[in-house]
């Protein structure tokens, strides 16, 4: 087995034990708000980390050449921003629900057959890699509201429901998750806006299908902002939006690493 | 059972002589209460008695224990000479002093005791963690007037440790046991308590209960209306809150994040009109409406609107018997922890059933 193949088992694998553990330890009411809680997806974040780091080598660019690497980078970027918001916003169970998304990314990219067609030799152009990377950091904000979401519809369901028992001790507050999803819907839609203005820079065609894509996830984006920023919407349909709203970039990969 | 153990010398017996809420009403109780700077007099006067070679002090509200270690000739002799102490102390009659309920434990039982008293299961409200800070105070306080040696220092340290594998081990902590810590968990899940904004629509004894407990968890401020504005004022005063006449109370009930309701209206007083126009004012901010009254003040309609989260006293109760029954749940595992760290430390433990709770007419236990 390959280096870099075996560094994403093991990642795969970091990210499966973590979500394992977590799930029995609520399930066990042992679960207790602890930095160890970290570690797997920090693991993860480092074998992933080599992972790219190798395949960029041999790819000699960005590792954003196939299908499966596209996810790998998604995977890669939400851990990173789990790492970065978990801490602030003391959301260390998102991480639980982190897992099984990246897990599943990872899993994908292992299972998806290689791709038949040889992709054409272009050179290597460092604004266009800034904007796939930029871009995929943005989508990777937007899974992590989306995971977000589900939390929030969870606690409140809970709260709803009178059911205060087990996980319910474990969720934020609606109110942190309800502003965790807005700024990561933010952030996304800030990074989104960076890499689409750097595509005007490549002067890519404008029919080009990504780019329309990527302007189709800016606008459910943009639009989902305008409502929490108008307050037109409740943090209840927000959370509603920013979970099944991620169905749109998630299914869009594929056009864009296929287009 | 008097024998050395690794932290009891030969010749030296730890004991543990002790009243609490089981086995002693509160008007006794309240008698032989040690005040915070009369403890370590107390302490340090047990510690001169003649074969006393440690002492500690142990007086909160629901409990007096005297612990220490002694080089007398056998556990009761020490746990008399205790006994007399006190009489002198709080100069009780004869016939006073045979009508209190002391728990007279040694060595081991002593310990044992110690441990479950750290650990929340000899109190009151099962597994409150209060009593740890409590008996971690008393400690400390000993510590200072070097009323303690190596026995007593190393049978707290060793409680102090047990105390925490049981609160991180078990779920004797988990849920909320009372109406009060209920609301506390609620506003919790719903909102950051330190921006939670509190108010009291009537002033009922269970509606004060809970913004106590809001309070005292963070909540950032109170508002308190009530028919009587003089007992507004009164319970604002109290709590440290602002009070409000009850024919403004509407108006302001946009700012309140936490409504809680206790009037004695025989019909509704917030309904589902109102909130929805207070939602609407809010932003669709949640809101938790904690109705407390009988009957209930708040339009059950009100729950559908979205962002509220309605709880009567019913769904309360029924909650605060969850988390007492988690507890219960919980206590045999605890126990389990307990026997594992005295057989660690070099106690025996007890491998047939718990230990009896103090207080009771037990055998293991000898009460006069």
């Amino acid at each position: 087995m390959d280096t870099d193949a075996l560094l994403l088992l093991l990642a795969t694998l970091a990210c499966v034990g973590g979500v394992v553990h977590a799930v029995l330890a609520l399930r066990a009411g042992s679960w207790k708000n602890s930095r160890l809680h970290w570690l797997p997806l920090t693991l993860a974040f480092l074998l992933l980390t080599g992972f790219l780091y190798l395949r960029g080598q041999s790819n000699g660019r960005c590792p954003l050449t196939t299908m499966s690497e596209v996810l790998i980078f998604i995977g890669w970027c939400i851990v990173m921003m789990y790492l970065l918001v978990g801490p602030a916003f003391r959301l260390s169970l998102l991480g639980v629900f982190t897992s099984p998304l990246v897990a599943m990314l990872l899993v994908l990219a292992q299972v998806l057959p290689p791709s038949t067609s040889p992709r054409p030799e272009r050179p290597i152009i460092a604004l266009l890699e800034l904007h796939a990377a930029v871009s995929l950091i943005a989508y990777a904000a937007f899974a992590l509201a989306c995971v977000t979401g589900v939390m929030y519809l969870l606690q409140e369901r809970l709260l709803k429901k009178h059911q205060i028992s087990g996980l319910f001790y474990q969720l934020p507050p609606i109110n942190g998750l309800a502003r965790a999803i807005q700024r990561l819907i933010w952030i996304g839609l800030l990074l989104l806006s960076v890499g689409l203005a750097i595509s005007f820079a490549l002067e890519i065609e404008v029919s080009n299908p990504k780019i329309i894509m990527a302007w189709i996830v800016w606008g459910l984006y943009a639009l989902i902002s305008l409502l929490m920023w108008r307050h037109v919407t409740s943090p209840r349909q927000t959370a509603w939006l920013a979970a099944a709203g991620f169905a749109i970039p998630f299914f869009s990969l594929w056009i864009v690493t296929h287009g | 059972m008097d024998r050395a153990t690794a932290i009891i010398p030969p010749g030296s017996h730890l004991v543990c002589l002790g009243l609490n809420y089981r086995s002693t009403p509160v008007e006794l109780r309240e008698r032989l209460a040690f005040p915070e700077e009369q403890a370590n007099i107390a302490a340090a006067k047990i510690h001169s008695l003649p074969g006393f070679k440690e002492s500690l002090v142990l007086s909160t509200c629901n409990r007096v224990e005297l612990y220490a270690t002694h080089e007398l000739a056998d556990s009761p002799e020490g746990h008399e000479v205790l006994r007399r102490y006190l009489a002198e102390h709080f100069e009780l009659a004869d016939d006073h002093l045979e009508a209190l309920v002391f728990y007279r434990l040694s060595n081991d039982e002593a310990a044992r005791h110690l441990f479950r008293v750290v650990s929340g299961l000899d109190s009151m409200v099962l597994g409150e963690t209060e009593i740890f800070g409590q008996v971690k105070a008393a400690y400390q306080r000993a510590l200072a007037g070097a009323t303690t040696g190596r026995t007593l220092n190393k049978l707290f340290q060793q409680a102090f440790t047990v105390g925490k594998r049981v609160r991180n081990d078990t779920t004797i902590q988990r849920g909320s046991t009372s109406v009060g810590s209920v609301a506390v968990d609620l506003a919790e899940k719903v909102f950051d308590l330190k921006q939670c904004r509190v108010m009291l629509v009537g002033a009922g004894e269970m509606s004060r209960t809970c913004a106590q407990s809001l309070l005292s968890r963070g909540a950032k401020s109170i508002i308190v209306s009530n028919r009587s504005y003089e007992r507004a004022e009164e319970l604002a005063t109290e709590m440290g809150g602002r009070a409000m006449r009850f024919d403004e109370w509407e108006d302001a009930l946009h700012e309140a994040d936490v409504i809680i309701s206790s009037t004695s209206a025989p019909h509704f007083v917030i309904k589902q009109d109102l909130i929805e126009r207070v939602m609407r004012q809010r932003r669709w901010e949640p809101m938790l409406v904690i109705d407390i009254a009988v009957p209930r003040d708040v339009d059950p309609a009100v729950d559908k609107i979205e962002g509220v989260y309605l709880y009567d006293i019913d769904a309360l109760q029924a909650i605060a018997d969850d988390g007492r029954r988690e507890r219960q749940r919980a206590l045999s595992s605890c126990e389990q922890i307990i026997e594992e760290q005295l057989a660690k430390f070099g106690f025996t433990p007890t491998h047939t059933s718990p230990p009896p709770e103090t207080g009771g007419a037990t055998t293991e236990y000898s009460t006069t």
